[in-house]
């Protein structure tokens, strides 16, 4: 079992490092093939052609893509994400100056999602074609459908503005923990909404699903309480591609909650990436793309091994039938 | 209007300041300043900042910070175009090209880094307008600083700077602006690049923190001597992209102060508490074609486009028509402005007539624009109202990464019709700069090569009698004129949105925040 898991884990890190390569790889051609020049972007009219020239040079971008490549799997080796060629400071000095803004934000809407999403889930699939369940669906189905920004402006309007109970700016300048947390409300609530959503259609599926199932008639047969039944032996396993789901989502927000990020005026991995693309920084694009691939795929990992410790019957490595 | 300073006007106000110093001018400051301290004031910043660092700023967003952490030897007056002394008691022009000066003594950076001495001097002018000395990083600003030679340190207070040419604009653009910030030597060269974030100065304020994609915040300096001491003890550059984010902000009252395209500002102009007003800029807007390209080469197809276009149509399209006119390059705030600049009507008639005489039946071009709302409207308009006169307009919108390299290099022959805005300064040769033979290639994207044009900029820019200045400077608007490349059309406006308890203060029109004076009125 050890031995299985432990191979598991081995090929699970080996497709890591192929995916980030992948990724990377990805990354340096597009950043060769998309137009502009970032000199011009960067410097604007105070570029002469000569400071243009260094600073091609100095981001490497007059070298071919597989000495670029190599070279920034070499720095990355050796713990250097690079420098920003605007302000001359380590490239990852400026992505932990905001990761934690993005990390707090995306696991704080991810949780506000699951602890709403799923009871809404149950509740729906528990009560199946009431009322109940069609006022669920088009509340869930105009959550995931509405984006994310917004939502933000209306509850902004709503909160902020109309009743005065929350801040506008998503972060303050104090570093008060009871002020930061009040800020995050909005943002968080804006963010996790559509999630709510979908994971209270996913639950609701996969529990009608489940409920289904014959090990749950047994269950029934053998005279255990409906409660017992629906929240320990149905959900347990009806949760198995929520979880999935999270997984993906947790990566996608990290990235990619820059809408957000920039209605609340809060800092985020997003807003570095988009800035950057936008002024063709590049040294600071491949760091912050690289560390949101490699959190994406070491969620993702942890998703996966997740899964045995659900449901005993799924093993690393076998075919995933094997009885328990 | 426009810059008022002449070399008498600089030696009268160095002898004023030169008398209050000797009668303690820091007391005579402070009670100047008159207004009453308050603890907090929140500025909106639309843009993030990049560095505080004189030789390596990269926006006006730095700019604001930058002007109040650090001293000049001369600033512009709150409000005002006009400078006056800062961290000189004196300021002298000795010859064309030499500039006298002389420290205010007790001047002291922050961090404990020591007294201000015309080292610092020297080494804060010299590291921009200077080849960088070994290992240092080239200032993309040295073209601030052309002509200079050196600065010669004299005294501890005194030196002098020396330049190979009579320099026009030396102090409004250079000495007064950002590349006039006076840093600490020892600061600089023990911070090494932690110095754009960690900045040492001896101006109102202190930066305590830059946090990227979250602002600045600045304390007052409690070591300040100079002349004008802020009305607040704490001033929040609270970086704000979006404008709807902004607008909510004020209203909830955790901003006091932001600036708006006059048009989005209008929701908040029935604000209770808010104040409203539109200032109008010195950026400047114009559609221009490319000289070199195809039919465009002929004047007749431009005059053409020029009458072919209905700028107050283009500007309701593309500012709600908020924005002045503009008909020539300088906007009226500038010295040298064409006021008398033909105003060019809409004339179906004669546009066809001129494309008929240049042989063009069923001309088709294209429109490079940026992809933000005020110039896709106006060019949507400038496509139907071309079509009239039988030119077909493909408007090709681009994101800034792309768009700002379309008319560079190689790439900028095969521009056509272009749309662009440039920041300015109230002096013309900045203005004009970029629309020197020199700067084919780089920013001239209409590639005019005009000998005329790049004599009259080069006798401009060292000419210090502004009398013949002037003449110059609009003998260069009317040779621009002439080519019909340029279809001008405005120079902008900005809303300025503030509590209406707060005065702000800026350079006019320059986008240049002077927050060490803004004042509770």
């Amino acid at each position: 079992m050890q031995a299985d898991t432990a191979r598991y884990l081995a090929s699970r890190l080996v497709t890591t490092a192929l995916i980030v390569f992948g990724a990377m790889l990805l990354l340096f051609t597009l950043s060769s093939i998309v137009p502009g020049d970032p000199a011009a972007i960067l410097l604007g009219p105070q570029a002469t052609p000569e400071y243009s020239k260094r600073m091609i040079s100095e981001m490497g971008l007059d070298q071919p893509i597989h000495i670029r490549l190599w070279r920034f799997f070499a720095n990355v080796a050796s713990g250097n994400l690079g420098i920003d060629i605007v302000s001359g400071r380590p490239v990852w000095g400026m992505i932990t100056a905001v990761l934690p803004y993005t990390i707090v934000l995306t696991f704080s809407a991810i949780f506000l999602a699951v602890i709403t999403g799923i009871p809404l889930g149950i509740f729906a699939a528990t009560h199946r074609g009431s009322v109940m369940d069609s006022i669920l669906a088009f509340i869930s189905v105009a959550f995931i459908a509405v984006p994310g920004f917004v939502i933000a402006i209306f509850l902004l309007l709503i909160f902020a503005i109309w009743l005065n109970w929350l801040p506008v700016l998503g972060t303050s300048r104090s570093g008060d923990w009871l002020d930061e947390f009040r800020r995050m409300i909005l943002p968080t609530v804006a963010l996790s909404l559509g999630w709510v959503g979908f994971i209270a259609r996913l639950v609701r599926t996969s529990m009608l699903e489940v409920m289904g199932e014959n090990y749950i008639r047994t269950s029934r047969a053998y005279g255990l309480s409906e409660r017992l039944i629906t929240y320990k032996y149905a959900l347990k396993n009806a949760c198995i591609p929520t979880i999935t789901i999270l997984g993906l989502g947790i990566g996608r927000l990290l990235g990619g909650a820059v809408l957000i990020e920039i209605v609340f005026a809060r800092p985020g991995l997003g807003r570095l990436i988009y800035d950057a693309i936008s002024e063709r920084n590049y040294p600071v694009v491949q760091g912050a793309v690289l560390v949101v691939v490699v959190v994406f795929v070491l969620v993702n990992l942890m998703v996966d091994l997740s899964y045995s410790a659900i449901d005993p019957r799924i093993r690393h490595g076998s075919s995933g039938g094997g009885a328990a | 209007m426009g810059n008022k300073l002449s070399r008498r006007r600089v030696l009268v106000t160095g002898a004023g300041a030169a008398a209050a110093a000797g009668v303690g001018w820091p007391w005579v400051a402070l009670a100047q300043s008159g207004a009453a301290t308050r603890p907090l004031l929140t500025v909106r910043s639309a843009a993030d900042f990049d560095l505080i660092d004189p030789a390596h700023r990269r926006n006006p967003t730095d700019g604001n910070v930058m002007r109040v952490v650090y001293q000049r030897l001369m600033q512009p007056k709150p409000n005002s175009s006009e400078v006056e002394l800062d961290a000189a008691s004196e300021v002298k022009q000795v010859s064309p090209t030499i500039i006298d000066f002389k420290l205010k003594p007790g001047q002291m950076f922050t961090d404990g880094f020591g007294e201000m001495t015309a080292e610092d001097v020297k080494f804060s002018f010299e590291r921009i307008g200077l080849p960088p000395v070994a290992g240092a990083k080239e200032s993309a600003y040295k073209g601030d600083w052309l002509y200079l030679v050196g600065v010669e340190v004299r005294g501890k207070y005194d030196g002098r700077i020396t330049l190979s040419q009579p320099r026009a604009n030396i102090y409004d653009v250079v000495i007064a602006d950002g590349s006039g910030c006076i840093v600490s030597k020892k600061a600089v060269e023990q911070r090494g690049v932690e110095f754009g974030i960690k900045p040492v100065g001896s101006g109102q304020y202190q930066l305590v923190s830059l946090d990227k994609q979250k602002g600045a915040v600045l304390r007052r300096n409690p070591g300040y001597k100079g002349p004008r001491r802020g009305a607040f003890d704490e001033i929040n550059v609270r970086v704000i992209t979006d404008a709807k984010t902004a607008d909510l902000a004020l209203r909830a009252g955790e901003l006091d102060f932001a600036i708006f395209a006059p048009a989005a500002a209008d929701p908040l102009r029935s604000v209770a508490g808010l104040t409203v007003s539109d200032q109008p800029s010195i950026a400047y807007v114009w559609m221009g074609m490319n000289m070199e390209k195809g039919p465009l080469a002929d004047l007749r197809v431009r005059q053409a486009i020029r009458l072919g276009v209905d700028v107050d149509q283009m500007l309701l399209a593309g500012y709600n028509g908020k924005v002045p006119r503009l008909n020539t390059a300088l906007p009226p705030q500038i010295m040298g402005h064409w006021k008398e600049a033909p105003v060019y009507k809409r004339n179906v008639a004669e546009a066809r007539a001129l494309l008929a005489a240049a042989g063009q039946s069923s001309l088709k071009l294209r429109l490079t624009i940026l992809n933000q709302p005020e110039y896709q409207n106006m060019a949507l308009v400038a496509k139907a109202l071309l079509a009239e006169i039988g030119v077909t307009v493909d408007v090709d919108a681009q994101p800034g990464g792309t768009y700002w390299s379309s008319g560079k290099a190689d790439v900028g022959k095969n521009l056509e019709l272009y749309m662009s805005r440039f920041n300015a300064k109230h002096d013309p040769n900045f203005v004009l700069q970029w629309f020197t033979p020199s700067q084919i290639g780089e920013w001239n994207w209409s590639r005019w090569n005009s000998a005329e044009f790049d004599g009259l900029f080069k006798a401009a820019g060292s000419e210090t009698d502004p009398v013949k200045r002037r003449v110059m400077v609009m003998d260069m608007q009317k040779a621009m004129d002439k080519t019909s490349a340029f279809v001008w059309l405005t120079n902008e406006a900005s809303a300025l949105v503030h509590k209406s308890w707060l005065k702000p203060a800026s350079v006019p029109g320059w986008g240049d925040w002077q927050y060490a004076d803004f004042s509770a009125g």
